[in-house]
């Protein structure tokens, strides 16, 4: 399939993720943009290494460095109570963590957990493919999941939860 | 059981004897059993607190990114300048033979949409035709595959798009600039004709990415790779004729 329609069959996700890491819709589609027109400009410079979807993820994430870079801005550091409400009452099920739990105890991960996470539980991407977007080693990425995902059951709870039920 | 192992077989990026030794193992270890379902309940929680904005529709501004690049790559000028000269000589034959749809001028030609034009001129010219649509039918394929090939300089056949619903009519060879093009002619249930033209390429040109276009009536979608220039036209539906240009593109590869 020519480059451009590859692309263009992308940005769905590219917005998801954006979205994801950004918690700003308006912020994200920015990001986005921003990411497709540096991908369109250098489509040639692209020569297959990799799917493309993992060369489009770094483009992005690099894009959001140089932006946090040129204007930092608190992003994980703004309170959590303020993004996303509490739930009126706690998660029925305790087998479903509440949205807006789930949506709180990523916004506290580190940012390089997050973008590692979301990666591959949102948007689906192999090891390989993370690592590469990510420019990070298989081995780094495989102990940011790891850690990741034992802080968000730490956050949520389940941690405790679980063992004391198995015990 | 280590953590790689552990996501390893969550990812189900484990082989099939790999996975069974992680599931022995399992069947002793209740801690890694919940920390898999865990993991499964925060891939669940994670799509569903951040998955919308993958199926809401695509921003104007964000499909415009890759519209604008669609239609302003432009071509070199040697192949721009290679397929005016076609386009201006079917122009006059045109002016004389149909009442001039390019009697508006080949004023400011767009670069690359010579290509379109020199294609949708064919379409017009042949798709009409009730008696001699095609020169060699479809019934005939392997001579018309080894004619088109030879006259165009590479091996070239007709795609198949019968799954898309067109069945191969046939084709025929048209004077060209550098030398030689070929048609190909298909029909569907409803009689509706599509075209893929293909011409040989100019030296030094880029490969490009489909571009569509619209001459009024008829549209398609043309793009430039390997020896040859493409341009698929029609008078269908423009998702139609990407599905249609798609296909044409994977099996010309």
């Amino acid at each position: 399939m020519p480059v451009l329609d590859e692309i263009e069959a992308e940005i769905p996700a590219l917005r998801r993720y954006a979205r994801a890491l950004l918690r700003d819709a308006d912020a994200a589609d920015d990001l986005v943009q921003d990411c497709l027109e540096r991908a369109v400009a250098r489509r040639r410079d692209w020569r297959g290494e990799g799917p493309l979807r993992a060369w489009l993820f770094r483009i992005l994430l690099n894009r959001l460095r140089d932006l946090q870079r040129r204007a930092p801005r608190p992003g994980h550091l703004v309170p959590v109570e303020d993004l996303y409400p509490e739930p009126g009452q706690p998660a029925a099920q305790e087998d479903h963590m509440a949205l807006s739990e789930v949506r709180a105890a990523m916004a506290r991960l580190p940012e390089d957990q997050r973008r590692a996470l979301l990666l591959v539980a949102l948007e689906g991407f192999s090891f390989d493919e993370a690592a590469l977007a990510l420019e990070i080693p298989k081995g780094t990425l495989m102990s940011r999941l790891a850690r990741a995902r034992e802080t968000l059951r730490e956050m949520t709870g389940r941690a405790g939860k679980t063992k004391g039920i198995l015990r | 059981m280590s953590d790689e192992e552990l996501l390893a077989y969550h990812a189900g990026a484990l082989d099939a004897a790999a996975r069974a030794r992680v599931e022995a193992r399992l069947a002793g270890d209740p801690e890694a059993r919940a920390r898999l379902a865990d993991w499964a309940a925060q891939d669940a929680a994670l799509t569903q607190a951040f998955g919308d904005p993958a199926s809401e529709p695509v921003p104007e501004r964000l499909s415009a990114v890759i519209a604008e690049a669609r239609n302003t790559a432009a071509p070199s000028p040697a192949w721009t300048f290679g397929l005016s000269r076609i386009a201006a000589a079917v122009a006059l034959l045109a002016v004389g033979a149909a009442g001039g749809w390019f009697a508006h001028g080949p004023a400011a030609p767009q670069p690359g949409t010579s290509l379109a034009q020199a294609a949708t001129t064919a379409y017009r010219t042949y798709v009409t035709e009730v008696v001699h649509p095609v020169e060699v039918p479809a019934s005939d394929a392997a001579h018309l595959t080894s004619w088109v090939s030879k006259r165009l300089g590479h091996p070239i056949h007709a795609p198949d798009f019968a799954t898309l619903g067109f069945r191969l009519m046939g084709g025929r060879v048209l004077p060209g600039e550098p030398g030689t093009a070929a048609q190909f002619m298909y029909e569907n249930d409803l009689g509706q004709r599509i075209t893929l033209y293909v011409t040989q390429r100019a030296q030094g040109e880029d490969d490009t990415a489909f571009r569509f276009f619209d001459e009024g009536r008829e549209s398609g979608f043309w793009w430039v790779d390997g020896p040859f220039g493409y341009a698929l036209v029609g008078d269908i539906s423009r998702d139609a004729l990407r599905k249609i240009a798609t296909a044409a593109y994977e099996q010309l590869i």
